[in-house]
């Protein structure tokens, strides 16, 4: 065949949404930061380094490779500790832990880069967020995440 | 994947995550020959579809015939809202022309979203025209008339 079958893209943001859709009581918040993706992404997908800096209640994070996949072990501002299981690629992190839920996205844009976030606290037993306050959550962690490329 | 699919409905986001990877190459293969431009918004609503139904699929088994008939209806839903000029309804290319040509995307923008659905699922998925008549909910009539009707026209049409 000489030419071929057009596929369509699915970036990490539309994949962002499309998980969060099925998360009852998830909300995606998201903009457009001014800085090129390999910048954002350096800050945003360094779980060590990056996270803590943006993401509310992060205190330190600490990073293992494990046979079952990658594992982050955070501990919050007030103590709590928390076990991650994790997925990072460039664009994407998904963190899911008993309690809590994380789930980052980037792509490069015209003027930076389109950045979407979600997650929050877990319902347990099935896909679901507790409502309360997760918009406004991860749009705090955009406006941080922001206001270092600012 | 049974197992899989199994965790997603119990509410666990890495298995969703996880399944999301299986089904997006497959999902994008199907929107992009029927919603062309609109392949991006197809694909992300036919996901969104998907995953919102996973609840509901009984048998895991059946999950890539669920979601490519999910994906078809969205494909052909997002394209025919912003569907533009079409030039040639009922002609559809046979898989001589699809070989010879340079650019399917350039032809297939001359069919509608639901002979591109047509073509779709017999070039890309293999299916007969009694399965594929199934997945449309037409009659296997309209999916033979699509397919063979008017091909020297189109070959005409294509080659001048």
């Amino acid at each position: 065949m000489s030419g071929s079958w057009p596929v369509a893209e699915l970036d990490p943001v539309r994949r962002l949404h499309v998980l969060a859709s099925a998360i009852s009581g998830a909300a995606v918040a998201s903009r457009v930061i001014s800085a090129p993706f390999e910048q954002v992404w350096q800050v945003a997908g360094d779980l060590e380094r990056g996270l803590g800096t943006f993401e509310p209640d992060m205190r330190s994070v600490r990073v293992e490779q494990t046979e079952s996949g990658l594992v982050a072990h955070a501990r919050s501002r007030y103590g709590f500790r928390a076990r991650f299981e994790v997925d990072l690629r460039p664009g994407w992190v998904w963190m899911q832990s008993r309690f809590l839920l994380i789930g980052l996205a980037a792509v490069p844009v015209a003027g930076g880069t389109l950045f979407a976030a979600t997650g929050g606290v877990r319902v347990p037993g099935r896909a679901g967020l507790v409502p309360l306050l997760v918009r406004r959550a991860n749009e705090r962690a955009l406006d941080r995440l922001a206001a270092r490329f600012s | 994947m049974n197992e899989l699919v199994r965790a997603a409905q119990r509410g666990d986001t890495m298995a969703m995550n996880e399944l999301l990877d299986l089904l997006t190459p497959y999902v994008t293969r199907i929107c992009g020959p029927i919603a062309l431009a609109d392949g991006p918004d197809a694909a992300q609503e036919a996901l969104i579809a998907i995953f919102k139904g996973l609840r509901g699929l009984r048998e895991p088994a059946a999950l890539y015939g669920w979601a490519r008939a999910i994906a078809v209806r969205e494909a052909v839903r997002v394209a025919r809202r912003s569907r533009h000029t079409v030039e040639f309804e009922d002609d559809l290319p046979s898989p001589t022309d699809l070989e010879q040509a340079a650019d399917i995307r350039d032809l297939l923008a001359r069919l509608s979203p639901e002979h591109r659905a047509v073509l779709m699922l017999r070039d890309v998925e293999g299916l007969d025209e009694r399965a594929a008549a199934e997945l449309l909910k037409v009659p296997v009539g309209t999916v033979k008339s699509r397919l063979f009707r008017a091909r020297d026209n189109f070959r005409k049409a294509w080659s001048s």
